[in-house]
């Protein structure tokens, strides 16, 4: 082994290691958040929307999930621009990105709607609970604890998957990676920092998540 | 079992794959001569100098120079496809002999590898949508341009781009290309040859801003690489003198070897903006 | 240089196709190896065996594929080895799919009912035997579902060797677009492929969860 390890320019370049670890904060937080918005709509429409609705809801789910994100953004970034839809690199990422956990996110949240007893809601009915009452503490709320574990490693899986997004020239962590490399063609260095970042990022996410569950969850189990 | 013996059978291969994997890389001469073959770096996605043509095969006028390099020293060639941003460190991996990747002749490139002399030459311009009013690099401010990431448009716009300009940088020229076709980004830095091709493929969308630079490319080896380097340099200017070189350019531009390049009187510097 | 998009474009991603397969088998065939390795390690009573298995575990599932894949195909030389970007990639993918099998099977080892452990014990049985004849097998119908949902995730994850050079499908799109300047096209057909690929499979992972699950149900 006659390697002279050399991370000095890698670490000298923390301020841009820090500005892409900063987009991809906001890109992964941006998407968590509205992925689960159209995760939950799209478990909605699924459990409740006609049938036309539940086709198209089917159809997306599956398209998603059955083709590489990298795909995914070349299509949105390249692609769309041909029937008119055009944005910037860090703003297609964030499409990209939105889409893509938006269909696991209905996934994963129509499989813990499903998984509610109907006797609870029975129960809800009996109590005389409004409908959106019942859906949100009977259905949703239940569901969402079940399903939360499931949820939050897809996030973080998500969180993962941005690295991807250099590709269509966004400005993320690994984005930042390259061009230190490009610079310093220390291969090697550049990219263990970047993953020991990444590793960070992912811890810090995982305690955000538990943090969150305490918090949101933190009611008693009946059984 | 079908699945199983697909399994099986792809972590036999897995094991041969292992046991094929390239040989360590040779830094004299005489290494790739007694090995019988050399391991030429190329782009394939750089036309006309490095394309996959239609039997996915390397070809364009890297591939061509590199072959008759192989030649010259007698032995097989193995064209390996590498990318703009991995070349360097492909070659200072030892996973390739040389580079014949169109790889501009910068100072900063040079203290990393040695150059060649120029064995092909071209120039680095803005180009973008027309209407644009963009007469010289101050004009940038505020506007976007596409460049791939780490080459001599990267470097030469990087240098003389002014504050707000927002410069995205892609993996490759063709994304570059790719991105200013598809309207993501209204100006990009490209050479002439890519140009021409971009107003083949889009008459009349697109026209020339100002010059960058003009770039001089060169075959790369490994630092301290001398006796390759001699012979390499030999065999380019034996090349030149008797047309083969010349020949291999009117093939893919279309036109003679430029003549800094023929007489080797370009400056071996570049990254500075054309005179105006 | 510019061109059409034309058939043998076509056939050139079509034949890509096999390299996604072969990476996809070679990762896999790899991985169900050091995922029995890991997955074992995790469960067993040696605490420095389960340690390591979950920090390898945790670092592969913590850190994204695409710079697991940078660091082999670049680390690999610090030994002063060089390798393909196939073998990278093969290597990569077999270390990223022992980290997610391995934590599948994991959990499947661990649904398997505590009383089977005991019942072998009380047995006499030893490790291997246990292993071998009571607890892998049950473990073995648990994770098969799982499993194949990974491989899905597995074939997808070899869409990203194309970004350290090797000629996949995804690399093979990238390209002929770079020839064409057909992206719509291109990357259609490209995630057709995949899709064509994966659906099978997602298919067939979600009926045996669901054939499991009333199998099981009580």
């Amino acid at each position: 082994m006659n390697y002279d390890f050399n991370f000095a320019p890698v670490l000298a370049n923390y301020p841009r290691l820090l500005e892409g670890a900063w987009v991809t904060i906001q890109l992964s937080f941006g998407a968590m958040v509205a992925g689960l918005v159209v995760g939950l709509m799209g478990a909605i429409a699924k459990n409740a929307g006609p049938r036309p609705l539940r086709w198209l809801v089917d159809a997306y789910v599956e398209a998603i999930r059955n083709t590489p994100f990298i795909i995914q953004i070349f299509f949105i970034f390249f692609g769309l621009p041909a029937i008119g839809l055009r944005f910037s690199p860090n703003v297609a990422a964030l499409v990209a990105l939105i889409i893509n956990v938006g269909a696991y996110a209905t996934e994963i949240i129509r499989a813990g709607i499903e998984s509610i007893n109907r006797g609870q809601v029975e129960a809800g009915i009996a109590l005389g609970m409004k409908r959106a009452q019942i859906f949100r503490y009977v259905i949703l709320r239940p569901a969402l604890r079940t399903v939360y574990p499931a949820l939050t490693s897809q996030f973080i899986f998500l969180m993962l998957t941005t690295s991807v997004v250099s590709v269509i020239s966004a400005s993320d962590l690994a984005a930042a990676g390259n061009d230190i490399n490009a610079e310093t063609f220390a291969s090697f260095e550049v990219y263990l920092v970047i993953t020991v970042i990444y590793f960070i990022l992912s811890i810090g996410f995982s305690a955000l998540f538990s943090a969150i569950e305490r918090v949101a969850f933190s009611y008693p189990l009946s059984r | 079992m079908k699945i199983l013996n697909l399994v099986l059978a792809a972590g036999g291969l897995a094991g041969a794959l292992a046991a094929t994997s390239l040989p360590a890389t040779a830094q004299t001469p005489q290494e790739i001569k007694d090995r019988g073959t050399v391991n030429i770096g190329m782009l394939v996605d750089f036309p006309p100098f490095g394309i996959l043509n239609t039997e996915g095969k390397p070809d364009g006028y890297d591939a061509d120079v590199a072959k008759l390099l192989a030649e010259d020293f007698g032995v097989k060639v193995n064209l390996v496809p590498v990318t703009g941003p991995n070349r360097i460190p492909y070659l200072l991996s030892n996973r390739i002999d040389f580079l014949v990747a169109s790889l501009g002749i910068t100072p900063e490139r040079a203290e990393r590898v040695d150059f060649s002399q120029p064995y092909a030459g071209i120039e680095i311009s803005v180009v973008g949508e027309k209407g644009l009013d963009i007469p010289d690099a101050a004009a940038l401010a505020g506007q976007s341009v596409g460049v791939a990431r780490a080459s001599t448009q990267d470097t030469s716009l990087t240098k003389v781009a002014p504050e707000g300009t927002n410069i995205q940088r892609f993996d490759d020229d063709a994304s570059a290309v790719q991105a200013l076709i598809s309207g993501q980004v209204p100006l990009i830095g490209a050479s002439n040859t890519v140009i021409a091709q971009i107003q083949k493929l889009r008459p009349d969308t697109y026209d020339k801003k100002f010059d960058l630079a003009q770039q001089v490319q060169g075959v790369a080896v490994k630092p301290g690489s001398d006796e390759l380097l001699k012979e390499i340099n030999q065999y380019l200017t034996e090349a030149k003198k008797d047309g083969k070189l010349n020949a291999i350019h009117e093939k893919w531009l279309g036109q003679p070897l430029p003549d800094f390049i023929a007489d080797d009187t370009a400056p071996r510097v570049d990254g500075k903006p054309a005179s105006k | 240089m510019i061109r059409e998009f034309g058939t043998s474009d076509f056939l050139f991603i079509l034949f890509a196709v096999r390299w996604t397969l072969l990476l996809s088998a070679i990762a896999f065939a790899g991985g169900a190896v050091g995922g029995l390795v890991i997955a074992l390690a995790r469960v067993s009573q040696n605490r420095i065996f389960s340690g390591l298995a979950l920090g390898f575990i945790r670092v592969f599932q913590g850190t994204p594929l695409l710079m697991q894949l940078f660091l082999v195909f670049f680390g690999i030389n610090i030994f002063g080895i060089s390798v393909t970007p196939l073998l990278a990639a093969a290597i990569a993918l077999t270390l990223h799919a022992s980290a997610f099998l391995g934590e599948i099977w994991r959990g499947s080892i661990q649904a398997v009912p505590g009383g089977q452990h005991e019942a072998s014990w009380a047995l006499g049985l030893g490790y291997l035997d246990r292993m071998k004849s009571i607890i892998l097998p049950q473990a073995a119908r648990i994770s098969v579902a799982p499993t194949v949902g990974f491989l899905v995730q597995l074939i997808k994850g070899t869409s990203l060797a194309s970004i350290i050079g090797f000629v996949e499908m995804t690399r093979a799109g990238q390209i002929i677009n770079n020839a064409t300047f057909e992206p719509f096209t291109v990357f259609g057909l490209v995630a057709v492929f995949y899709f064509i690929l994966c659906w099978p499979l997602s298919i067939a992972a979600r009926q045996l969860e669901r054939r499991f699950s009333r199998a099981t149900a009580r």
